[in-house]
């Protein structure tokens, strides 16, 4: 179980977390769902250990292997698009394992056929889907999820928590996944946290008990979910965030 | 369209060379040879300092000083803007010196060299102490200029130490540090003319000095122009480095 106790954090004078807690149950997805700009990030940030608490803590990370796909794609442009995935893995698993994962993740994210390609012969949604290659490939027991689906169309998006679903069917793995897309959270959260704006609370938490693979976005029970959310994120105190960033 | 822009790059340089060359035919026709010698002179004094044998005996001079003095200053250079790039404590230490570095006169070098080492090392002395600063700028814009995102990613990941300097930092240091040392090959091959002619006896500074004494401005413009092509086939060289072998990615 990975806890935030009473954690603080401030990133120049902005208090982004005050007295912030949450857990997240081991081999669960749970979503944090919010207002732009409210902290979620950083919460991944902290849980990936790229930023310190100010105050409280953070337990339950010690020891994981954690992968993340950043909300930007982050590759490296003078690697090809298997170079990407490969730099990652060099470390962690054989030469032959190497080859074998970076066919499997291309091949299901539709990218096989540019696997010798820089990443500038990519589009944006192309080169966010080898990130999140790069992510799923590398072996992990905590995976985080920084809005992956933010430049890609409805059909696309649909597809990839589908296959992001499945994965975790197969290999059930912590998820901890930040979005602002409450269709994406309905199809992907256990548990789903809605935040407030900044310095970010847990204004409701909603637990799911639809299993993945028979969640449809159109009918009930996750209809009644998806009014319930929609409720917070169109209040416009919850976001005020956006209006004073 | 393919026709156009080899005639572009092609034919329009030779084109504006031809016209420069008539130019200055035109014009030293006006003067005496000694003041302004004609492309047809200056031809053939580089014809006479090539038979002579002349011509190779002060050129590979010249180029094995440039060169020694400019690979000291990238062997030094390089990783000494890498330090100062990355690390704030020595930033604010050697900095001013990189500063005071790059603004001391070449002349100053010069003459403190003649008085300090010696004249035949001279030359490569001063082509290291004015191209190395050049070296150490470039690399430290190129270290302070890696992203920040590139680095986390390879830290959350997990990548070697090692591994993150070669092949995420260098990567992106690399195409300023190839300006550098561009800008440091156009110094290399003034500072060498100008350290031979007045500290030895050799090169091409030094035959520069012996043109100018029996007043053979021929000869003078044969050693310039043959300065200018070593100075435009190193660029060339690097430019071909750089964009087919370092930054093809881009």
């Amino acid at each position: 179980m990975i806890r935030f106790e009473h954690v603080y954090k401030t990133l120049g004078k902005t208090k982004v977390l005050q007295d912030f807690s949450f857990s997240a149950e081991k081999s669960k997805i749970i979503c944090l769902i919010g207002p732009s700009g409210c902290g979620k990030t950083t919460i991944l940030q902290l849980l990936a250990g790229l930023e310190q608490v100010d105050a409280g803590r953070i337990t339950g990370t010690e020891g994981l292997s954690i992968s993340y796909v950043f909300q930007e794609p982050r590759l490296l442009p003078w690697k090809t698009v298997a170079d990407n995935i490969a730099f990652v893995l060099r470390e962690v698993v054989s030469p032959d394992r190497q080859q074998e994962l970076i066919r499997k993740y291309l091949t299901m994210m539709g990218l096989y056929d540019y696997w010798n390609n820089y990443p500038k012969a990519l589009s944006g949604g192309m080169k966010q889907r080898l990130a999140l290659c790069r992510a799923l490939a590398f072996p992990h027991d905590l995976l985080l999820l920084d809005e992956p689906f933010l430049s890609l169309d409805i059909p696309l998006r649909l597809n990839l928590v589908r296959q992001v679903a499945g994965m975790w069917r197969n290999n059930p793995r912590t998820i901890v996944f930040v979005t602002h897309e409450i269709m994406d959270a309905l199809l992907l959260g256990h548990r789903i946290l809605v935040l407030s704006a900044r310095p970010a609370t847990v204004l409701d938490t909603v637990e799911i008990q639809i299993p993945l693979e028979q969640r449809d976005i159109g009918k009930e029970p996750l209809s009644t979910y998806y009014t319930r959310l929609l409720t917070w994120l169109k209040d416009e105190s919850v976001s005020k965030a956006d209006s004073t960033r | 369209m393919k026709n156009s822009s080899w005639l572009i790059r092609g034919l329009l340089p030779l084109f504006g060379l031809a016209l420069f060359l008539i130019v200055w035919q035109v014009v030293a026709g006006f003067y005496n040879p000694v003041l302004v010698p004609s492309p047809v002179e200056t031809g053939l004094a580089l014809f006479f300092l090539a038979v002579s044998g002349q011509l190779w005996e002060q050129i590979h001079l010249s180029i094995i000083r440039g060169l020694t003095g400019f690979g000291l200053a990238v062997v030094v250079g390089t990783p000494l803007g890498l330090l100062i790039g990355l690390n704030t404590i020595a930033d604010s230490l050697f900095r001013p010196l990189v500063v005071v570095l790059q603004v001391t006169p070449l002349i100053s070098w010069l003459l403190l060299a003649m008085i300090w080492i010696g004249f035949s090392k001279v030359p490569v002395f001063v082509v290291f102490v004015t191209t190395m600063p050049l070296i150490i700028i470039n690399t430290i814009q190129g270290a302070k200029s890696v992203d920040r995102q590139l680095l986390q990613m390879a830290i959350t990941f997990r990548v070697s130490r090692r591994r993150i300097i070669w092949e995420v930092y260098l990567p992106q240091v690399i195409p300023y540090l190839l300006a550098g040392l561009t800008a440091a090959l156009g110094t290399t091959w003034k500072a060498v003319a100008m350290a031979e002619l007045f500290s030895v006896n050799r090169g091409i500074g030094a035959g520069m000095a012996v043109a100018r004494m029996n007043l053979e401005t021929a000869a003078l413009f044969a050693w310039t122009i043959l300065l200018i092509g070593l100075g435009l086939l190193t660029d060339r060289m690097l430019t071909y480095l750089t964009q087919q072998k370092l930054t093809h990615w881009k």
